[in-house]
């Protein structure tokens, strides 16, 4: 509370669009940026399960979707103890926003002694990417609390989306053909693992802005499971 | 005449301890939670009860306009003792604090959150130059995950955690009271009964419904809810602690 002592006295009151553990980032980005959220390329995937949630996210990084910058790129990081986050668009605005997101997600468990629900924390990031210069991104979503199994989309103007499935990036229409047929109720985690593994590949081939393999977060109550393959085979 | 009042300062000046490590400033203002009418929390298996002495000092006064119980959010309510004046500042602070966790975090604020809060902004008035302590005390109750929650804030900042309690005048012998009648399982008529029948084991005269204030924060709606003077008054008549005059009517 106390950032310094020169006898004032805090007002106390967190602003709910601002980070608690330092500042806002600052840059420029226009609302051009901001359109260009959907063209950077990336295909990221959550889906809830019985048992779960499964997030999947191709490894390219591209410039524009024209030259691949990085053929190696972890996309999904954990965020909380039950929970992960995609990373799409900037990817520095992306990093930052999971820095943040993350401290805020400890700094909750270790104050009030139980961890942040899944509902909270897609409120916070909502909040955060409305307010904050975070804007050019679109990052899933996914976690398992007490309440339940949750996927969330959150969109580069701060709206956060609940659904069973969601699928966001340039190889969105194509992933989405895939869950579409294939997605259903009560799938088992190896089940949810294939079905969305096979979306990915399906943007892979065809979307220039994603490839080069596939990482699957496997997320339980006992925590997140990240693997990454380079071969498609290993788990479809 | 220097030296005297450099010797004496602890007694006055908030911030510094004195030489066997009072704070003489918050001891002073738990004085003035003493000298205000008392407030009871009981925490029942059905929810959490609040009970306030409102005495009239005139039969002019509108019984409506002594704050002693708030509602600071939905599902959390606040009895004070002391000062009612500071007790309005902290009250606006907690509400604003539950509006802000519900704006962050989409969510109700935790009555422990709640309660850590409001004391972390108590305990700012006891190390900050120029400043004074609130001299009240606040009994905050309500509802998380599902459980009862009672806690109490004190001039200091310190939270506690209680099952039941008392503060303002007479708070010892209230207290005692609980202390053997208090049963976990009480449901919640039981709980205002025992809160009743503790504030008119220190008060001289009998009851009017209009003297006391009741509110309850219950398990099953989550809701703070005020007793009106009705409900009240068929509580007092069962436990026959009405003014005489009352029952002759």
């Amino acid at each position: 509370m106390h950032d310094n002592f020169n006898n004032t006295i805090d007002s106390g009151l967190a602003n709910p669009a601002e980070p608690e553990v330092g500042e806002m980032p600052t840059n420029d980005h226009s609302l051009d940026d901001l359109e260009n959220v959907n063209k950077t390329g990336t295909t990221t995937v959550g889906l809830a399960t019985a048992e779960g949630v499964i997030i999947a996210t191709d490894m390219r990084a591209s410039l524009g979707g024209r030259f691949v910058s990085n053929k190696n790129v972890q996309k999904v990081e954990q965020i909380h103890d039950t929970a992960a986050l995609t990373l799409v668009g900037s990817v520095g605005g992306a990093q930052s926003f999971i820095s943040s997101l993350r401290a805020e997600a400890n700094l909750y468990e270790a104050r009030r002694g139980e961890p942040m629900s899944i509902n909270a924390l897609a409120t916070l990031a909502g909040n955060f990417a409305r307010g904050g210069p975070f804007f050019a991104i679109h990052p899933i979503l996914g976690g398992v609390d007490e309440e339940g199994h949750h996927v969330y989309s959150i969109d580069p103007a701060g709206g956060v989306v609940a659904d069973d499935y969601t699928v966001t990036g340039s190889g969105m229409q194509i992933a989405y053909g895939v869950l579409e047929q294939e997605y259903e109720e009560g799938l088992s985690n190896e089940e949810g693992k294939t079905i969305a593994a096979r979306s990915v590949k399906s943007a892979v081939e065809r979307d220039t802005g994603s490839g080069n393999g596939v990482f699957l977060a496997e997320i339980t109550t006992d925590g997140v499971d990240i693997r990454g393959h380079k071969d498609f085979d290993d788990v479809i | 005449m220097q030296g005297q009042s450099q010797q004496q300062a602890y007694d006055r000046g908030i911030t510094i301890f004195s030489p066997d490590g009072r704070l003489y400033q918050v001891e002073y203002a738990r004085e003035a939670v003493k000298r205000g009418t008392a407030s009871i929390g009981i925490r029942t298996a059905e929810g959490v009860v609040l009970v306030v002495n409102k005495k009239l000092r005139s039969r002019l006064m509108e019984p409506n306009s002594i704050e002693k119980l708030h509602k600071a959010d939905d599902h959390v309510g606040i009895a004070s003792a002391g000062h009612v004046a500071d007790a309005r500042q902290l009250i606006d602070f907690a509400r604003q604090q539950a509006q802000v966790n519900q704006l962050r975090y989409g969510e109700p604020i935790g009555v422990e959150t709640l309660t850590k809060n409001v004391t972390d902004h108590i305990q700012q008035y006891t190390q900050t130059g120029g400043a004074r302590p609130f001299g009240v005390a606040l009994l905050i109750g309500g509802i998380q995950n599902g459980e009862p929650r009672l806690f109490e804030t004190d001039p200091s900042g310190t939270p506690n955690e209680w099952k039941a309690l008392a503060v303002g005048r007479d708070r010892g012998e209230i207290q005692e009271y609980l202390e053997e009648n208090y049963e976990e399982s009480a449901d919640l008529d039981a709980g205002i009964d025992l809160a009743l029948e503790a504030l008119a084991s220190v008060s001289d005269d009998d009851f009017e419904a209009s003297g006391v204030g009741v509110a309850t924060v219950d398990v099953e709606t989550e809701q703070y809810s005020e007793l009106d003077d009705e409900r009240v008054q068929a509580h007092l008549d069962e436990l026959d602690l009405l003014d005489e005059e009352d029952e002759e009517e």
